[in-house]
């Protein structure tokens, strides 16, 4: 399968100093953002003890493991181990690190070799992240308007007028994750109740 | 299938006291239902193939789905005169039983797991300790354990050094020996016996022999409570699930030296219940 960047949120749910969980086409991801906005996207998982690290903590340009608090810095390397305050890590010591981007008000990752850049969403503003217990085909059925298959994209009603929006399909474990984008200047309250409404009438229709 | 020498260990099953007061316990052992209950005055575990071979120790049921290897281990500590002897309850773990254990014998966790409590920053190092296998009862036992702790038992005011000693003395049961608050002289003794409900799923059951007279109990058992439960939110976010015994998969430190000896120890004996065994 050729690696392809995925959506695996939108920049406003992801302040400063904190991290989240992401996948890459199931693989588990702590996806986090430093005390200046630099964004990473590594494996979810602390060498030490299995730990998932997006269940850490963010200390400037450093992420912490909460279990024993081992710090790693840029690139994945592990910096400091409070248990051992005087040992220099071994550089062996290293998180998998992921590629991972920010356009268009969307977190993309790909693995850390992949070239070039997610599609470009011109015209549209992130609007929300919902997550779904169907599959794709169940969402394209209750809204013909839609189309695609990672990205569905179409014009459809929302609030009496005719509104794009872009939905970037994320797979999970147990279910779909729609990172949702909207038409610039549209109601973004009566397009997050659209969604909403999409998902009531997709989850009825089919399960994952 | 489950090697014989899983089947001929010691588990807990229940609180001893529960089962006494009439309760019926309906769960599970090794992945295989199990009832609890009193039969004509005696506590009986019963399987699919019929009565397993049942003991009663340190307030809990302990049960054996084999033909027991061996007797179930003492802990000398819970006939002295003066402590105080708590059953804790039980916390239901989305873990394997091998990683409860193994994270009861860590200490360099405590300053981030349970923070201001049994530890905080920046006392963070782990001084060297010593680990052995004891050659009479075959237990791995952790000693001269130093840490600093905030608040280290529910009668602690302020902060202390904390002395500790570990021990495994069952592959899922560990007692901890730790400096009591109240009587530098002695011990609080403190155990995790853990019911492997299967290899991803456990129930913990943690009990304490203390030098305690004033605390309430209720107190006594929200603070070990409290304590798990952080723990738990550990344990159920472990990749993988299972406890890896491949040395090549996580990667350890001085301070992890009864997390190694454990796991040696449980490889050793092929008590891999629980465990994985290749990298992943």
């Amino acid at each position: 399968m050729t690696p392809r960047w995925t959506a695996t949120g939108l920049s406003q749910d992801l302040p400063k100093a904190v991290a989240m969980a992401g996948h890459w086409q199931g693989q588990d991801l702590a996806v986090w953002r430093s005390a200046t906005g630099r964004l990473q996207a590594w494996n979810d998982r602390c060498p030490h003890r299995g730990m998932r690290l997006s269940h850490g903590f963010v200390r400037g340009e450093t992420l912490a493991c909460i279990y024993h608090g081992w710090v790693y810095g840029a690139e994945g390397g592990c910096k400091h181990i409070p248990a051992h305050p005087a040992l220099t890590p071994p550089a062996t010591i290293r998180v998998a690190v992921f590629a991972c981007v920010e356009q268009d008000g969307v977190i993309w990752v790909a693995p850390a070799d992949t070239l070039g850049a997610p599609t470009a969403l011109r015209g549209l503003q992130p609007l929300r992240s919902i997550s779904l217990t169907c599959d794709v085909a169940a969402v394209l059925l209750v809204e013909p308007a839609l189309s695609g298959e990672d990205t569905l994209r179409g014009l459809v009603q929302i609030a009496g007028q005719a509104c794009e929006v872009c939905l970037l399909v994320q797979h999970g474990a147990s279910g779909l994750t729609l990172h949702a984008l909207c038409a610039v200047g549209a109601d973004r309250i009566a397009a997050s109740r659209w969604l909403e409404d999409l998902r009531r009438r997709a989850e009825r229709k089919g399960t994952a | 299938m489950i090697a014989p020498q899983v089947l001929n260990e010691w588990y807990p099953v229940a609180m001893a006291s529960q089962i006494r007061a009439g309760q019926r316990r309906l769960t599970q052992l090794l992945g295989d239902p199990i009832t609890v209950e009193v039969q004509d005055c005696a506590i009986v575990v019963t399987g699919q193939g019929g009565a397993l071979r049942v003991t009663e120790a340190f307030g809990h049921v302990w049960a054996c789905p084999g033909t027991p290897a061996h007797p179930l281990f003492p802990i000398p500590e819970a006939l002295e005169t003066g402590r105080r002897l708590v059953d804790v309850g039980v916390v239901r773990v989305k873990c394997s039983p091998l990683r409860a254990v193994e994270n009861f014998l860590d200490i360099a966790h405590f300053p981030f797991v349970h923070t201001d409590v049994l530890g905080a920053e920046p006392h963070t190092e782990v001084n060297r300790y010593e680990v052995n296998i004891r050659a009479d009862s075959d237990e791995v036992w952790a000693t001269k354990v130093t840490f600093y702790q905030p608040q280290a038992a529910k009668s602690a005011e302020g902060g202390i050094v904390t002395q500790y000693m570990y021990r495994v003395p069952a592959p899922t049961a560990a007692v901890l020996y730790k400096t009591c608050p109240a009587r530098p002289d002695a011990w609080d003794v403190i155990g995790i016996f853990v019911q492997p409900l299967s290899e991803e799923l456990c129930d913990v059951w943690p009990w304490m022999a203390l030098y305690d007279d004033t605390t309430p109990q209720a107190e006594l058992i929200a603070f070990q409570q409290m304590i798990f439960l952080q723990d738990r939110s550990i344990l159920e976010n472990q990749i993988p699930r299972l406890l890896p015994l491949d040395p090549g998969m996580e990667v350890p430190t001085q301070a992890d030296l009864t997390s190694i000896a454990y796991r040696r120890w449980l490889k050793k004996r092929g008590l891999t219940y629980g465990a994985q065994m290749v990298a992943a």
